[in-house]
């Protein structure tokens, strides 16, 4: 027993539910018999991982299914023992590079280089090659991404990259130059209803289509989000209805209620009470951009069209500013500064010349 | 220039309420009916400052209240001062004000001490501490004498006790450490006590020459007690016998202040009675001439205080022929307080809110406006000597401070509260209202910018009293000179080592002084003989150089010139060590404990230990002592005398020597044992001889590869010793030594307060003949943080050159010279946002140097407080107010992208920018009153909890990894809090029934029991307790119990981390640690088919048998602890 979104995952390539086309131009790439090395990318529950765990299906058989989890300890040239957890099967070893923080680079040049340099055994069997999936390249180091770029061209003979992001900005260029690029757009709001029902189907049940279509929109698209929403309105209420509440995550709920709070008063008083309710966020591990853009979409609805603008302005330039920074909590609690500030003054002002 | 104009200042909203001027005309009224009409003069002043103390209690202000007395050195100044004009207006005018009181009780209730107030905690401490001090003092004086008077009760030295209490100030032992930090406070403070200590150190001065004469003179004595008796006989026929008195005090005044000159004999007849006596005799006498015949009254209280101030200051003798005296006179003093506090308690809860309001309009009271837009003028030198100043409100042109140095420059004193010495009221915008009406009501002159200026320039110079008192020195030693032409070279030479000696034993066998100290350091040496050291090298020169520091007549011979100031001037007895006269002083306790130390320790075996808390405040437990305080206090010098006053010999160790736990066991612990080879010459040998002390110098340096294991081994001999150890240290908190401390009896030393070290230091400029006015003394004490030995080097630095030294100079050298103290982050963060004077003289680089102070705390600090502060720029608009925070956080955004700046690329020449940006931009815009104590960041703390939730989240990641192929975000993001619910809703609602269900759900993502916990932990927010914990605890343990009631498979090993370390040599294959985990130990080819077999036991689906046992004997070998164990890797 496990949810929705883990039961119904496609397995085979040519199970995917969308971007089939997509899919199909994967898979003839693999039956090539070769293919470079690829960087998938895409937002978060778009299906990138599934394809990827679709494509090496198909590249080596179901073998590819038996995965273990390894620790792996590797001595850094400074003698500091970095522990780092891969999954692999006989086939490919996946590694999360960032885990390691800031000695991924370490990660990268010592266990790449092993897994790369060692040739595959029975070559009658299977592919010459093995495959090296590495996940959140964009949380890599820039030293790392450097150490990287060598490691691509040297051991094409052995390995094969599969590089999957969210997104490629934060990706070098020499890397991304010498990948394919693949990209795996979110799912289109009918692709997530049909996955919806076509879930619901396979466990029996009615699934009303308006409330398919809401949960699409609620999830941003974000087809794993949806699948774990629907799921759980399954258990709050079952026949669905098509007007019921769709439960929302705690820290969607926490954001807005911090939203409100900005919106509603604005006082250094109020503002200790926002930095608390930031750190509070900021502990759950939520991302700080994040953050951010949900603090800006809510705090846009309560603005007039010409602040609308200013604000949205002002979000960019913190959000760019927190990414070039250390601390995430400066720069939310500039944002929600500089916005009570211009809030204020905005009321007042507009006060006055109601007055008048 | 003021920031203030950077930012838009609004006028501040000044509210003066003129209901708080009614009320005291109020109450006065009422008192005067109340009371006879002279006494209501009295006590209107003693009850303005008592109104104000109640005041204060009620609005819980927290403020301080230095009581003081002031009359003699304005009687004295009176006295000194030759110039008739000015004379005229000092005895015109004071002359009201001391006809009803020569102590003057001076209270700082004044809107600047609510500024200091603001944001100090340490105050009532502070305000204990202070007054505490004042009060305790006659006690303290009267066992000093006591003492003294047992040791040597007809020594004609008697007569200077009280002039050596004087000398070295009889304030409080305690005060506060923080003493830069408060540095606004001790300006008060100084304006208070300032000349008087000075003014005792010239009375002093005056004197101890003639008191070589007067061991001489027998006579004298007999002229001394008459005098002293008078008053007593007064009192009894005060009417009668008033007129005798004030014949003869008259008498003793018109010789000692006219002529000096005058032949020797008579002169130290007449002047040998105490100058302070015949000095407070003397005001009442000139006074008084023009009393009307109907204030009795007055002359009858004058008479009772005189008579009391002579008690305090008078010897023992007269002291207990006034005792009854005394008594008498304070019931008279008590009866008036009841009726001051009868008649303010209604007016409780105005006075409060009138105080509140003034506070207010004064925290938003706004700088000079037109700053600098006078000239200031130029005037004679030392013209304001002798006159008193009291400064309220703002002032037009120049800043206070700036106005009160330029008094102070004049040798005028500014204090900090109106009362009857005080001469002029400087008079600015805003001023405080009390301050006014009571200038007014006490008749004072009150001047406006411009008349100070005026005055300036009027007011014709004149000698100040310390060129006068080096004058009459110098006639002195002329006319000695003169007279015994071969007798002076060596007294003269004399008198300036003598003159701190003032303890009678001592002065008494001055003499053959010389010889006495000789002879005292022969036996120190002789004892030290007697230790066999091994290391007599190292053991020569300690012993050499107290030899040399302690005795310094001995080196008179060949000239003080090659000493030290330091050494030179090293307090030879107990009573001159500055600052621990007191009798709870950390030098009489030494003293008491050392004097103990062989009867308690002999108990001690004797008896059953005694409890630690019930002796603890004489230390009679400890075999050691730990005295500890900044340097520069006089800890070594305590220790060192403490001995000699004992008669015990010392061996001293520090950090020069090595004290490893070798060296120690086999240097010290055999000279422990030791016999003084002098013991057996008189043939009075001890055993073990018990006359020896080892004296461990900065224990705090005994580190590193040297002294290794000796702080160990110190606390061994203490354990066993059989003669007291006295160990010292800087740092008494120092982790090094901790240990130490529960084995010692802990005496802490403070840094002495200004006036402590001030009278010393005057002494012995006038010694060497330097020309220091007080003012600039107390900013070179200030400057050196309060220790003495650093303001001493620096005199002797400055003095090279020329020596002379005005205020302005002294100042000048004195910031130059200013210690470099580290400030407490706290402190930092309070003084970037503080507004006014304390930070108004600051420059850029002062500003920016408080971020250095510790960088990497500091942006922290500023980040979590800035909100906390009220701006002064903002003017209470909650817009502007607003603004200014934005402005400030985007500030200290830039210092954060700075800082990764510096972090990343290491680019530490960056730091000044970060300064900038993190500390001082957001000080200058933040600017204004910081409403509580500077909050600790929180951002560590946040930061840690977020490291240690990301940890989790990354184990729950890995865990789940296998099922989810989803990132640490999306799991965090997505998965956990869905997941959450589905766990947890099979217990809720079905209770113990679906505790199966959870458990399947759990082995399909293979979590753990701990991972439910850590989903727990991480999904709940806002402190709320998870929908886990609500659970029933049956439910809870029927799921633990289910849980651990079957084996569960985890893909991932459990043991990883403990294993990879055991075998850190090894190649590490996670392959191999399984192996482990099921204790096979495999060679490598073994390893290698393991390989296979691993992967499938790891593979989820199909689970072959085999392996799978593997795994259950691991499990079984475990048992059930293993799920905690698990968790710590």
């Amino acid at each position: 027993m496990s949810l929705w979104a883990d039961k119904h995952r496609p397995s085979a390539l040519s199970k995917v539910d969308f971007h089939r086309e997509q899919a199909t131009q994967l898979r003839n790439l693999v039956q090539c018999g070769d293919f470079p090395h690829l960087l998938v990318y895409g937002p978060s529950g778009s299906g990138k991982k599934t394809r990827i765990m679709c494509l090496l299906r198909e590249l080596y058989g179901a073998g590819v299914e038996k995965l273990r989890i390894e620790h792996q300890s590797i001595t850094a040239p400074s003698k500091k023992k970095i522990e780092i957890s891969t999954i692999a099967s006989n086939y490919h070893l996946e590694v999360n590079p960032s885990d390691a923080g800031n000695n991924d680079r370490v990660v990268i040049q010592e266990l790449l280089k092993t897994v790369a340099q060692s040739q595959q055994l029975e070559t009658s069997t299977q592919r010459d090659f093995k495959v090296v999936l590495l996940t959140e390249v964009d949380k890599l180091t820039k030293d790392a991404q450097h150490a990287l770029r060598r490691t691509m061209e040297k051991y094409m003979a052995t390995c094969r990259l599969i590089l999957c992001c969210n997104s490629t900005s934060k990706v070098i260029a020499p890397i991304r130059s010498r990948c394919l690029a693949v990209r795996v757009p979110a799912p289109s709001i009918e692709d997530v209803c049909h996955v919806l029902s076509s879930v619901c189907k396979k466990e029996g049940l009615i699934f009303p289509q308006d409330l398919a279509r809401r949960i699409a929109e609620k999830s941003g698209r974000n087809l794993r989000k949806a699948l774990l929403m629907c799921e759980a309105c399954r258990v709050q209420q079952y026949p669905f209805a098509s007007d019921q509440d769709i439960p929302e995550t705690d820290w969607e709920v926490y954001l807005r209620e911090t939203a409100n709070a900005v919106v509603s008063q604005q006082t250094p008083q109020r503002l200790l009470e926002v930095r608390g309710r930031l750190y509070e966020l900021l502990t759950h591990c939520i991302p700080p951009e994040i953050i951010i853009k949900g603090l800006l979409s809510e705090l846009l609805n309560n603005c007039d069209g010409q602040l609308k603008g200013e604000v949205a302005q002002m979000a960019a330039y913190y959000e760019h500013r927190l990414q070039l920074g250390n601390k995430a909590i400066y720069h939310l609690e500039a944002f929600v500064a500089k916005f009570m500030a211009l809030y204020k003054k905005f009321m007042e002002d507009g006060l006055e010349a109601m007055m008048f | 220039m003021d920031i203030r104009k950077f930012f838009g200042v609004l006028p501040a909203d000044k509210k003066h309420d003129h209901e708080s001027v009614k009320k005291n005309e109020k109450i006065k009224n009422r008192e005067t009916t109340s009371n006879g009409k002279q006494k209501a003069k009295e006590i209107k002043v003693k009850s303005s400052s008592n109104e104000d103390d109640s005041k204060q209690k009620q609005a819980n202000k927290k403020k301080r209240i230095i009581y003081d007395s002031d009359s003699e050195e304005e009687t004295q100044s009176v006295k000194k001062s030759k110039n008739p004009p000015d004379r005229k207006a000092s005895s015109s005018k004071p002359d009201k004000v001391l006809k009803q009181d020569p102590v003057v009780y001076v209270s700082e209730t004044d809107e600047e001490d609510d500024s200091v107030n603001k944001n100090s905690s340490r105050k009532p401490k502070e305000n204990g501490t202070s007054s505490s001090g004042r009060q305790g003092t006659p006690g303290i004086q009267k066992s000093d004498l006591k003492t003294q008077s047992k040791s040597k009760p007809v020594s004609p030295v008697k007569l200077t006790p009280t002039s050596v209490l004087d000398y070295f100030g009889t304030g409080s032992v305690q005060r506060s450490e923080k003493k830069l930090v408060a540095s606004k406070r001790k300006e008060l403070e100084r304006q208070l006590h300032e000349d008087e200590e000075f003014a005792r150190t010239l009375a002093m001065l005056d004197e101890t020459p003639k008191k070589k004469k007067a061991r001489k003179d027998p006579e004298e004595k007999q002229i001394v007690l008459p005098a002293k008796t008078s008053p007593n006989t007064t009192e009894k026929h005060k009417p009668s016998s008033k007129g005798k008195t004030e014949n003869s005090t008259d008498d003793t005044h018109s010789f000692t202040a006219k002529d000096q000159t005058k032949s020797e004999s008579k002169r130290t007849s007449c002047s040998n009675p105490e100058s302070s006596v015949s000095k407070d005799r003397k005001d009442p006498a000139s006074k008084t001439l023009p009393v009307k015949p109907s204030s009795k009254l007055v002359a009858m209280k004058q008479q009772e205080e005189n008579n009391k101030k002579e008690k305090t200051t008078l010897d023992p003798a007269a002291r207990e022929k006034t005792a009854s005296k005394e008594e008498k006179a304070t019931p008279k003093k008590e009866k008036v307080s009841p009726q001051k506090f009868e008649s303010i308690s209604p007016e409780d809860s105005e006075k409060k809110r009138v105080n509140y309001q003034a506070y207010r309009s004064f925290l938003n009271r706004e700088g000079p406006r037109a700053l600098g837009s006078k000239e200031i003028p130029q005037g004679a030198e030392n013209c304001f000597e002798g006159l008193t100043f009291v400064i309220t409100g703002v002032m037009e042109s120049i800043e206070r401070d700036e106005a009160k140095s330029l008094i102070e420059r004049y040798g005028g004193k500014v204090t900090g509260n109106v009362s009857k010495k005080t001469n002029y009221l400087i008079m600015g915008r805003d001023s405080g209202q009390s301050k006014c009406e009571k200038a007014s009501s006490l008749g004072t002159k009150i001047l406006d910018e411009d008349g100070l200026f005026n005055l300036i320039r009027t007011t014709a110079g004149k000698k100040s009293k310390y060129e006068l008192a080096a004058e009459a020195e110098a006639k002195k030693a002329k006319s000695k000179l003169d007279k015994t032409p071969q007798k002076t070279e060596p007294e003269k030479r004399k008198i300036s080592p003598a003159k701190r000696e003032t303890d009678p034993k001592k002065s008494n066998s001055t003499p053959d002084k010389g010889e006495a100290y000789k002879s005292v350091t022969k036996e120190t040496t002789e004892a030290r003989k007697g230790l066999h050291f091994k290391q007599e090298a190292v053991e020569k020169k300690p012993a050499a150089k107290d030899e040399a520091c302690l005795v310094p007549a001995t080196s008179k011979g060949s000239g003080d010139g090659g000493l030290l100031w330091v050494d030179k001037y090293r307090p030879t007895s107990l009573r001159t060590i500055i600052g621990q006269q007191g009798d709870q002083s950390c030098a009489n306790k030494l003293l008491r404990w050392l004097r103990n130390w062989h009867r308690n320790t002999s108990l001690e075996d004797k008896q059953a230990k005694p409890g630690k808390f019930g002796s603890k405040d004489d230390g009679a437990s400890f075999k050691a002592a730990l005295l500890s305080g900044p340097p520069g206090v006089g800890k070594t010098t305590t220790a060192s005398l403490v001995c000699e006053e004992v008669g015990y010999s010392y061996v001293e160790l520090n950090a020069s020597d090595t004290r490893s736990k070798k060296s120690l066991k086999e240097v010290v612990a055999e000279s422990l044992n030791n016999t003084s080879i002098k013991d057996f010459c008189t043939g009075t040998s001890h055993s073990v001889s018990i006359k020896h002390v080892l004296i461990m110098d900065e224990v705090d340096g005994m580190a590193g590869n040297e002294d290794r294991g000796g702080m160990q081994e110190l606390i061994g001999l203490i354990k066993h010793t059989k003669i007291p150890i006295i160990c010292m240290c800087n740092d008494r908190n120092h982790p090094k030594i901790r240990s130490l401390v529960h084995y010692c009896l802990d005496l802490r030393f403070h840094r002495p307060r200004v006036e402590q070290i001030k009278g010393a230091m005057l002494s012995i400029a006038f010694k060497e003949k330097l020309k220091i006015p007080p003012p600039a003394m107390n900013e070179i004490i200030l400057a050196a943080n309060q220790d003495i030995r650093q303001v001493l080097h620096n005199l002797t630095m400055w003095c090279v050159k020329n020596k002379s030294l005005t205020y302005d100079e002294a100042k000048a050298d004195a910031i130059k010279a200013k210690k470099d103290t580290k400030l407490c982050p706290f402190d930092v963060a309070r003084k970037v946002f503080a507004a006014g004077e304390e930070t108004a003289h600051m420059s850029f680089i002062d500003k920016s140097d408080l971020f250095f102070h510790d960088y990497s705390l500091a942006p922290l600090f500023v980040q979590e407080n800035y909100v906390h502060v009220k701006p002064a720029a903002a003017g209470g608009n909650m817009k502007k107010h607003l603004m200014l925070l934005s402005r400030a956080a985007d500030s200290i955004c830039d210092g954060d992208l700075v800082d990764r700046q510096i972090r990343s690329k290491q680019n530490w020449s960056l730091l000044p920018t970060q300064a900038i940006y993190s500390s001082v931009l957001p000080g200058e815009l933040m600017r204004g009153y910081l409403a509580q104590f500077p909050n600790f960041p929180s951002w560590l703390g946040k930061f840690s909890s977020t490291m240690k939730h990301d940890r989790i989240i990354q184990e729950l990641t890995m865990h789940m990894s296998l099922r989810t192929l989803a990132s640490k975000r999306a799991v965090n993001l997505e998965y956990l809090p869905y997941l959450r619910d589905a766990l947890v809703r099979p217990l809720t609602c079905l209770g113990t029934d679906g505790v199966q269900d959870t458990v399947a759900l759990m082995d399909s993502y293979c979590l753990m029991r701990e991972d439910v916990e850590s989903i727990m932990e991480i999904s709940s927010w806002g402190g709320k307790p998870s929908a886990f914990s609500k659970l029933d605890p049956k439910v809870k343990s029927a799921f633990t119990r289910a849980y651990n009631k079957e084996a569960h498979l985890t893909p991932y090993s459990l043991h990883v981390v403990k294993i990879s370390k055991r075998q850190a040599g090894f190649r590490v294959d996670s392959e191999l640690n399984e192996e482990l985990n099921a204790d096979e130990v495999q060679s490598d080819e073994n390893e290698q088919d393991a390989i296979e077999t691993d992967a499938m036991i790891k593979q989820k689906k199909a689970k072959p048998s085999k392996p799978s046992k593997a795994v259950k004997n691991e499990e079984s070998r475990k048992g059930k602890g293993k799920g905690k164990g698990k968790k710590k890797d």
